[in-house]
């Protein structure tokens, strides 16, 4: 053995016994923790993304969050109304709108907008479900539809934020970071937290939707990209091959163990292991979005062959429809390698006008992916450990959108304090409606959800206390449930 | 205040609530030494406590207030409650979710049987005046941090580490106060540091303009700096770059920081505006169909909490919705701070040309504390005042405010702002929750440094670069960072007290910058428009400001600071090494460590090209053989010799990249070896490692 490779030798010894040892102390550290013995931080953060033990038994291993942007109109989707036809064209009663404050909708002048939309009762549950989403219909006795959600916020990206991170401030962390926070990484491969994209009309808050906030980065989603690298930065550069670049991460590898026998930094042990995970994610990215391996009937269910219909416009893009059903189906894919969160973005279904055909348009889209999602979970034994959601930041009005310079009626304006969102798998009663709005889906009549109580049941599905996940910043302990009670809605659960 | 103890604090009291469940705990309190207060009660007391038994009278239960010092408490009621069995008795109570860990209740045993004592929290207290320590050593002459960190350090029988190479501490020193590598020769880099030279070299850098770039962005990331007013649209700020400038420039003349905190609180009320842009980087919705009472509203609390935290690590938001669980702040206080910017207004066509400042407004209606934060629940109108428990009452003015803040009795903004310089030179602040001095912060390391430090801060006339001068000739500073004493770090592992310097994963910003300086292509233009490198079209398309036309030549090779910032469209190079979101006041970047900074640093386009441009300068050499190019190379980049292994290692890399074998001398390198070579370099720990 020459001294070089002595030495090499030496040093890589060396460096698996100190991260064993690291290793060893960080399980116990974890241990710790859940006891509640250890309240530092600081050893968590040195491997934020270390596996960690839920509070209680979890539901849910991991969460397919599908956030359809802008507010989708829930009367012409899950809550049917029929009370909208009969008063078409009347104003509604004060006694009803009361103080309601509206984006764009002139109150004095208002009308209800009647819908076009034709509810049938489906499955064996014979839940109510819109002529718009017959694929959908088919998956109602997995489903558990909210018709009673409420939220504070009736502006697009201050409601965005909270749903997606449960404050309607920028700089707190998303649903996804803190499912990642309280439970690590289960992938030793892939991102814990990973995002899809597909918009038309662009996302409001941009990356601010899946950031870690005041979480440590590392919890923050990582977008997958729709070209060839699916990853920021997953490609070698052009002109360095596979070999080459391997060769450079067993070179680099080495002189960073060197360099860890010389100074003793366990942050250099750290940096090694995420420079081979990083050369783990480069093969793995694309295995994952490589559909080749797919069976035809997979892609067909899906609906990665199918031909978008003609429209003029559409907030909601035109060209999505297989970007959309390949999103699905990755979000599939990832799930099954581990990964422990995913958003599917599409925007937007901000219907002020023109909702008939655009909201058709949209639902087409996504209608067939999404039951082929929970059909193919479900075939494959997931769906029991998959949660999925179905929300958005409102929903809208029953009054048509009589906006100043509009000349027809053809829309409705934002809505907060009803609207509808389903969940499904990982824990939840499907076949079921939950809460109720009064006949113009105006208030959340019946067993009313808040945006936290949404959270902390999702949190609950994942074996976490709402109250107990937090993290301290600014001189608090930070919670995705905030400060005001929130609640469990155990009849979700099954 | 006793000292810390150096294990983690929680695994201290574990320690202890262990050893106390082995013996009878009624028979072993007495022995044992009372806990200590500020560090093992009051956080339970905060955390467990204060919310029904702290400063908020409306939340306050029973009458009973755990929070002030010298209140007498009964004893023997707290022992009972604290134990009982009965769900109606039990404190805290069965509901809360945050119940008492046993280890926790035998420390309140431990503490309610020696009598109770409270403290004052340390922060709110005046500062002391503190005397440099006499070490054992005995030398007047020796350094006074280093006087006060030896002594803390013999208590525990560690010592400093010796000094750091020269060619480390040079390195050290040019990143810390520029951002930069050092642009000397191997000899130069090598040659020894005695204590003039090394004075003469901290001066020749604090005089370069480069120290308001590397300061200034410190300062930027507490004044949540952004180009765009974020939330929907995220429309742009063409001026707001005016204040970064403002920023750089205040930092290399070395503006005292009290004129730094007059002008950005109060400068247009001296004749000084463009300070005033701190208050103009808050967010701001401007989203069609926004109420624009509220968006005012969260706009001029962002500026209120900033102010807070910023200058007086204080958490004063907490008490925007109710008096502060755990500070002396009322709501109503709150609301009078709040006052001081309700009645102003934003102006971006001053007659001096400053864009993007603050002024007084011309009309203003009266301040409303707000009933639980709640807009829709105006209660008393309030004047501008100052929360009672920092200081006599100030004046109604901005300015009034501002000198209240900079008076030498203040208790926090002078220890605020040493312990912000003192962070970004070790790594971690005496106080190491710089955004908390509050009671739910954690204590300071080093009390006593502390305020020396800051009363030398005021007695030098508020001059940084005279404290970072002092900071960095200590030998504390100028010791080795590697782990060189295992007892050391098995008896202080976290290095709280400082027996070696730390190592600091460099900020994103300072490893593109120092790329492109090694590569030879950084353009070192200050100040000016923000500019926008190369950056993959679906990247910013995620939001809606999609807009991203890469900037023309060699506007691309600028600094990171000058990149742009959009809240919607953060630069992914610089967020994945943990910088800000802009969103809210960041006066503490973490230090995470992942495998996206991986892929970055092997792949982003510009480091490629730093690469390529780098293997470039090397090719002319090539013909000489690899050895010395290599070891040219290695030491042009880490600043060092290689060491034997090192080279060694390095040259079986390139002849592998080049498919030639170890018996076929003399290596002649390819462009293309040089360029992986490089790249192998940039990439190395040490490189992107402060040393």
């Amino acid at each position: 053995m020459s001294p070089l490779e002595e030495q090499l030798t030496r040093s890589r010894r060396d460096f698996l016994a100190t991260s064993a040892c690291g290793l060893g102390t960080l399980a116990l550290a974890s241990l710790l923790k859940q006891d509640g013995l250890l309240a530092s931080e600081a050893d968590l953060n040195a491997h934020p993304l270390s596996q960690r033990l839920a509070h209680f038994a979890p539901r849910a291993q991991r969460c397919i969050f599908i956030f359809l942007e802008g507010g989708p109109s829930q009367m012409d989707l899950f809550d049917p109304k029929p009370m909208l036809n009969r008063y078409e064209g009347k104003p509604l009663p004060d006694s009803i709108v009361g103080n309601a404050k509206f984006a764009f909708l002139q109150k004095d002048s208002a009308t209800v907008l009647g819908t076009k939309r034709v509810f049938q009762p489906h499955g064996q549950c014979g839940m109510e479900i819109s002529d718009l989403l017959p694929h959908l219909a088919t998956c109602v006795d997995d489903i558990a539809l909210v018709r009673s959600m409420h939220t504070d916020q009736f502006n697009h990206l201050p409601g965005q934020l909270m749903l997606n991170c449960g404050s309607a401030l920028l700089g707190r962390p998303s649903l996804g970071s803190w499912v990642s926070y309280g439970l690590g990484n289960a992938s030793q491969e892939l991102p814990a937290y990973m995002v899809m994209v597909s918009k038309g009309r662009g996302l409001p808050g941009g990356s601010s939707t899946w950031s870690s906030g005041y979480l440590p980065s590392p919890h923050g989603g990582v977008l997958l990209r729709n070209g060839s690298a699916p990853v920021l930065n997953l490609d070698n550069p052009p002109g360095i091959s596979n070999a080459q670049q391997r060769a450079s991460l067993r070179a680099l590898g080495d002189l960073n163990r060197l360099a860890h026998a010389h100074i003793g930094d366990p942050e250099i042990a750290a940096r090694i292991s995420n420079y081979e995970l990083a050369f783990r994610m480069q093969s793995a990215a694309p295995a994952l979005v490589d559909l080749s391996g797919e069976s035809p009937s997979t892609l067909k269910a899906y609906g990665l062959d199918r031909l978008e219909p003609p429209i003029s416009s559409n907030l909601g893009g035109i060209g999505n429809f297989p970007v959309f059903a390949r999103h699905c189906l990755q979000a599939r894919r990832m799930v099954e390698r581990g990964v422990r969160f995913v958003n599917i973005i599409h925007a937007s279904w901000d219907h002020h006008s023109s909702l008939d055909p655009q909201l058709a348009h949209n639902c087409q889209m996504v209608d067939q992916p999404i039951a082929a999602l929970l059909k193919d979970l479900k075939q494959r034994g997931l769906l029991d450990s998959t949660l999925v959601v179905w929300g958005s930041e409102f929903g809208r009005t029953a009054l048509g959108e009589n906006r100043k310079g509009f000349k027809k009626i053809t829309g409705r304006d934002h809505h907060p304090y009803a609207f509808s969102l389903w969940m499904a798998g990982g824990g939840i009663k499907g076949g079921q409606v939950y809460g109720a709005s009064d006949d113009f889906a105006w208030h959340a009549t019946h067993n009313p959800v808040s945006m936290h109580d949404f959270h902390a049941t999702i949190l609950h599905l994942f074996g976490l206390d709402h109250q107990r996940l937090s993290y301290r910043f600014q001189g608090l302990e930070q919670r995705l449930t905030g400060v005001q009670p929130a609640r469990v809605v155990h009849p979700l659960l099954a | 205040m006793r000292d810390l103890d150096l294990t983690p604090p929680s695994t201290a009291s574990t320690a202890r609530a262990v050893l106390a469940a082995v013996l009878l705990p009624g028979l072993l309190a007495p022995a044992m030494a009372a806990p200590d207060f500020s560090r093992e009660i009051r956080p339970i007391l905060a955390a467990r406590c204060y919310a029904c038994h702290g400063p908020d009278e409306e939340a306050r239960e029973g009458n009973l207030r755990l929070d002030l010092p010298g209140a007498r408490l009964d004893v023997g009621e707290l022992q009972r409650r604290i134990d009982s069995s009965d769900p109606d008795e039990v404190m805290p109570p069965p509901q809360s979710p945050h119940p008492l860990q046993p280890h926790q209740r035998l420390l309140l045993h431990q503490w309610l049987a020696a009598g109770a004592k409270a403290e004052a929290h340390w922060a709110f207290e005046p500062m002391r005046r503190e005397a440099a320590p006499q070490t054992a050593l005995g030398a007047s002459s020796a350094h006074p941090i280093d006087a006060f960190i030896e002594q803390r350090l013999q208590q525990e029988g560690l010592k400093l580490s010796p000094p750091a190479p020269a060619a480390q501490l040079r390195r050290r020193l040019h990143l810390d106060l520029l951002g930069m590598e050092p642009e000397l020769s191997a000899q130069e880099m090598d040659q020894p540091l005695d204590d003039a030279g090394y004075l003469t070299l901290v001066q020749r850098l604090l005089q370069s303009p480069q120290f308001g770039e590397r300061w200034g962005r410190h300062w930027l990331d507490a004044a949540r700096y952004a180009d765009s007013n974020g939330f929907l649209g995220d429309g742009l700020r063409p001026k707001a770059h005016r204040y970064r400038d403002w920023v750089i420039e205040a930092f290399n003349r070395d503006l005292p920081y009290d004129e730094f905190t007059r002008q950005q609180i109060a400068g247009d009320l001296i004749g000084q505006p463009e300070g005033t842009g701190f208050h103009r980087n808050a967010a701001l919705n401007t989203e069609a169909g926004a109420d624009p009472i509220e968006a005012r509203h969260n706009n001029r609390v962002d500026r209120v909490n900033s102010v807070a935290r910023v200058w007086m690590g204080l958490t004063l938001g907490c008490a925007q919705c109710h008096t502060h669980k755990y500070d002396p702040i009322t709501l109503r206080e709150y609301y009078r701070f709040y006052a001081y910017f309700d009645r102003t207004q934003d102006s971006d066509h001053p007659k001096n040309g400053a864009p993007l400042m603050l002024i007084n407004a011309k009309d203003s209606t009266p301040t409303r504390l707000l009933e639980r934060g709640d807009l829709t629940r105006p209660g008393d109108a309030v004047e501008p005042g100052t929360p009672a428990a920092f200081g006599p009452p100030a004046g109604p003015s901005r300015l009034d405010l501002a000198q209240w803040m900079l008076s030498p009795q203040h208790p926090l903004t002078a220890r605020v702002a040493v312990n912000h310089l003192w962070s970004k030179l070790f790594g971690h602040g005496l106080v190491r929750t710089p955004e908390d001095f509050g009671t739910s912060g954690e204590a300071p390391t080093h009390p006593r440094l502390l305020d020396w430090l800051a009363q030398e801060f005021i007695r030098r006339g508020w001059s940084r670069k005279q404290l970072i001068t002092l900071m960095v000739t200590s030998k504390t500073y100028r010791q080795d960072s590697r782990i060189n004493s295992a007892q050391a770090a098995q008896r202080d592992p976290l290095n709280l007290l400082l027996w070696r310097q730390h190592r600091l994963r460099l900020e994103g910003e300072i490893i593109r910058d120092s790329a492109l300086q090694l590569s030879g292509l950084l353009n070192t233009r200050i100040g000016g428009p923000s500019i926008r490198p190369p950056l993959p079209k679906d990247v910013f398309e995620v939001g809606r400001a999609s807009n991203w036309q890469a900037s023309p030549g060699d506007e691309v090779w600028r600094r990171s600071l000058y990149i742009i910032t959009l809240r919607s469209v953060l630069y992914p190079l610089i967020t994945t090494f943990d910088g800000p979101d802009a969103a809210e006041a960041c006066v503490r970047r973490e230090r995470n460590n992942t495998p996206l900074q991986a892929l970055s640093l092997l792949n982003e386009e510009v480091f490629v090209q730093c690469a390529q441009e780098l293997g470039r300068r090397f090719l002319r050499q090539a013909s000489q053989g690899a050895e010395p190019t290599l070891r040219a190379m290695f030491l042009h980049v880490l600043k060092r010799q290689p060491r034997p292994t090192e080279l060694q290692r390095l040259i079986d890399f390139a002849r592998e990249s080049q498919g030639t074998s170890a018996d076929q001398p003399p290596l002649l390198l390819s462009e293309h070896s040089l360029m992986l070579c490089a790249r192998l370099l940039l990439n190395l720990d040490e490189r992107i490692t402060r040393p």
